[in-house]
């Protein structure tokens, strides 16, 4: 891992330096070409003139596509060459950039131009340049087929299945218009479907020199690198790269040339003249160059060749000349098609349009059902509470209304042992404390006490918080617990009596004991209370006790005077009451009690049930089922 | 102290425990005391306030006949006994009611042995005067009753400071007449003064010198 990373850092450094060095030769190149241009533009003016004259400068564009010494090396023979062979004209080399050769065509300042195929369609249809000659290769062959391309991949990689093959790879070249450097493959990718300007293939364009490209196939930073036909080749005879470290792509086996080629092949550089030259100088500079004997290289010129399958290419790539393609192209397509993308816009806005409502409508009742659960929960948990704070209310309201009397009843106990206290103090000190009447303070103030301690006991039980705990009782055991307690709880209380009906036995329900009790307490002290509003405080109570479909009936009986209909239908509201100091609770609370464990509670005069007396209130309570009471009893007494 | 007679304390309460604390603190006191178990019961009784003085203390809530109940049957028979009642915890309205009705006083209970001391000492002072104004009344009426009708409207004139003459213009009678029958009132009374006689006539019936 340390190793690879050392060696990425080795190779980016190496890159980076390199690239600085490129980069000062490409501006100190710039500036050269800058500075020739400047000089020359003084004596340009005179030359034009001299031209028409038949005599002195010509000068000629060059495309640079090596450094410009190479380039003034490769092509200074050449002009040397022409201006022998023109007698009496001498011939000046320019070696311009694409952007360079445009200033300087359109300011009329060239002559000639010396271009590569695609550069020159380019400047035939923009400038009127004329082709005089074609060069060939260097290996020979005919001038129709001179410039190609070739795709290589180093040795140690995968090679690629064609050109197609190198979809999805980075692929190095020098320039997006270079013609035998990208377009030719670009050309071949169109016709294979492979559009590599969309990102098919990741392009690196590394600008000239072409051994830039080479450079980033053999350091790794390109899985492919586009030459142009024959550099390959060459390259491997100056000695600049081993054999065999690179493999082509797609070689073409029917190439006219000795060199490897992944493209077919196009015709070679062109010589042009640009429009305004005079067709004599045109045609004496054209025999001239097809005379010329080839160069150091090989290369010669020949007829000018046929650039149709140049322009074929720059048409597929869709590029200068045929730029206007890509504009014409989506243009027509809307004329022709405005309805189908306008509908299409159509469909899209309203399908917009309707996600959006969809979204806010979903959004909408989200958080109207969001806000619902929410209101529902708060509305249980505020249930919850008013049901705890009830339950609790119901034990101390209950608490309440039996506490009147049951303050009263503490008294008389408490009272008493105070009597006794007191004299008893008296006598000791006045000594004349007898025996007997110590015995019998004492044991007045022992059975006193017993009975306000058994009294708060029943109170206790009430107020103590406590857990509702059901469980199975015998609804005739809870009646007479209820009414020796209710007894124990006044002092004079009057007599109830108890009547258990047969159909009672082994009847059982399930319930809080204490809670009915509380309900029955009640109810006792309900009819108490209207016996003493009758003034008739001594008046025995009933407590009747049946079992009717299911259901056992604790119905306690006063005779007190029977309710009218109005106040019956108002019984059970909470703060309605008929007494003098009722709190007008004990009756809903009771409801309650009764209610939650699945009973009612109902208020009746007596006569309507075939009895004497004033008003019957009943509690029903369902009767557990026998396999229920069977089941209970089962887990009672595990046998 | 046998030998002097104490007060004799009454009480009529339905607890019988409490009751015989009560008898118990009292006698404790060097009073005499005498429990009735209800209302029905003392009314049997029907025990004379004993000329030494003595009260009734009277629970204000019972079955059957209530301490009120008891309290109204006493006034209306006239019984001379200053009624103390005894109240629980919230009895407030019945005992204003039961002060309304004449009752001396009203003990809390449980209350404390001074406050029941000093309430029945009040309602035994209160009962002694009763009996001697009783007694003073009972008085002033018989001698009253041996006045002629006539002599007993001179006797009320006179008494209202009026002249012999004022009383003969107002009686329409002579001088002389008056003077005659002021002779006899002197005779059967023992005094003859206008101050005198207004004593006599106050004590018999407080109302006897409002204007007739």
């Amino acid at each position: 891992m340390a190793k690879m990373l050392k060696a990425f850092w080795r190779n980016a450094s190496r890159g980076g330096g390199q690239k600085l060095r490129e980069d000062c030769a490409l501006m100190s190149r710039q500036l050269i070409v800058g500075l020739c241009l400047l000089l020359a533009a003084s004596a340009w003016g005179r030359e034009a003139t001299k031209l028409a004259s038949g005599e002195a400068h010509i000068h000629v564009g060059v495309l640079a596509v090596l450094d410009d010494q190479d380039t003034q090396h490769q092509w200074q023979p050449l002009l040397d060459g022409l201006s022998t062979a023109l007698s009496g004209k001498r011939l000046h080399l320019h070696p311009l950039d694409p952007v360079g050769m445009e200033r300087a065509l359109k300011a009329n300042e060239l002559a000639f131009v010396i271009t590569n195929p695609g550069h020159y369609v380019v400047v035939e249809a923009r400038h009127g340049a004329t082709r005089i000659a074609t060069q060939t290769a260097a290996e020979g062959g005919d001038p129709a087929h001179a410039v190609g391309s070739t795709v290589v991949v180093r040795a140690d990689r995968p090679l690629p299945e064609g050109l197609a093959g190198l979809k999805g790879q980075r692929v190095a070249a020098v320039a997006e218009q270079a013609f035998g450097g990208y377009q030719l493959v670009a050309a071949e990718w169109v016709r294979e479907g492979i559009d590599a300007e969309s990102g098919d293939v990741e392009r690196l364009f590394t600008g000239y020199p072409m051994t830039r490209v080479l450079d980033a196939v053999l350091q790794g930073r390109a899985d492919a690198a586009i030459l142009r036909t024959c550099l390959l080749e060459r390259w491997i005879g100056e000695g600049r790269l081993k054999p065999g470290v690179l493999r082509v792509v797609a070689p073409r086996p029917d190439s006219r040339l000795p060199c490897q080629t992944s493209t077919s092949l196009y015709p070679g550089w062109a010589f042009a003249a640009s429009p305004h030259v005079p067709p004599d100088l045109a045609r004496e500079v054209a025999l001239a160059l097809l005379t010329l004997p080839p160069d150091a290289q090989g290369t010669r010129w020949s007829v000018p060749a046929d650039y149709q399958r140049v322009h074929d290419v720059l048409r597929t790539l869709e590029v200068e000349p045929y730029a206007f393609l890509r504009a014409t192209r989506l243009e027509a397509l809307a004329r022709r098609y405005w309805f189908v993308i306008g509908g299409a816009l159509a469909l899209l806005a309203l399908g917009m349009l309707y996600t959006l409502r969809v979204e806010a409508l979903v959004k909408r009742s989200t958080a109207e059902l969001t806000r619902s659960l929410d209101e529902r929960d708060k509305l249980t948990r505020e249930l919850e509470k008013d049901r705890e704070a009830m339950d609790h209310l119901s034990r101390l309201s209950i608490l309440g209304e039996l506490s009147a009397t049951l303050g009263h009843e503490l008294n008389q106990p408490l009272a008493t042992i105070a009597n006794y206290t007191a004299s008893l103090q008296r006598r000791v000190s006045q000594k004349r404390l007898a025996d007997d009447a110590l015995k019998q303070a004492l044991q007045d103030i022992g059975s006193e006490a017993e009975r306000a301690a058994h009294m708060l006991q029943g109170i206790r039980a009430l107020a103590r918080k406590r857990v509702v705990q059901r469980r199975r009782c015998d609804p005739s055991q809870l009646a007479s617990e209820a009414v020796a307690l209710f007894r124990g709880l006044q002092a004079h209380a009057p007599e109830v009596r108890l009547q258990i009906d047969s159909s009672c036995v082994g009847a059982a329900v399930m319930v809080d004991a204490l809670q009915v009790q509380q309900v029955l307490l009640n109810l006792l002290k309900n009819a108490l209370d209207a016996h003493r509003l009758a003034g008739m405080d001594a008046a025995p109570l009933l407590c009747r006790l049946h079992v009717q479909s299911g259901q056992v009936c604790l119905a306690v009986q006063d005779e007190g005077p029977t309710l009218s209909d109005e106040q019956r239908a108002h019984l059970f509201e909470p703060f309605f009451t008929t007494k003098p100091d009722g709190l007008g609770l004990g009756l809903p609370i009771c409801r309650t009690i009764v209610e939650a464990h699945g009973g009612a509670l109902r208020a009746r005069p007596a006569d309507e049930i075939g009895h004497a007396g004033g008003m019957v209130f009943e509690v029903w309570l369902p009767v557990l089922e026998a396999a229920q009471d069977l089941l209970t009893s089962a887990k009672d007494n595990p046998s | 102290m046998n030998t002097t007679p104490v007060p004799v304390i009454h009480v009529v309460d339905d607890d019988v425990v409490f009751l015989r604390s009560l008898l118990f603190l009292l006698e404790g006191c060097g009073f005499e005391a005498v429990g009735h178990e209800s209302a029905e019961a003392f009314l049997g009784a029907t025990p004379a306030l004993a000329p030494q003085g003595g009260c009734l203390l009277l629970d204000i809530r019972m079955p059957r006949m209530s301490g009120l109940e008891l309290q109204r049957r006493m006034v209306s028979a006239g019984s001379p006994f200053p009624i103390v009642f005894m109240t629980g915890h919230g009895d407030i309205e019945q005992a204003v009611q039961a002060m309304k009705g004449g009752a001396l006083d009203f003990l809390q209970k449980p209350f404390k042995e001074q406050a029941l001391l000093d309430t029945v000492n009040r309602a035994v002072e209160a009962s002694v005067e009763r009996q001697r104004r009783r007694v003073r009344q009972e008085e002033a009426q018989t001698i009253l009753e041996r006045l002629s009708p006539r002599e007993r409207k001179v006797a009320r004139l006179l008494a209202l400071g009026l002249s012999n003459k004022e009383v003969a213009r107002d009686l329409d009678i002579s001088d002389n007449t008056v003077h005659v029958h002021r002779q006899r009132i002197t005779e059967k009374i023992g005094s003859g003064h206008a101050a005198d006689l207004a004593r006599v006539l106050l004590r018999a019936d407080p109302a006897g010198l409002d204007a007739s």
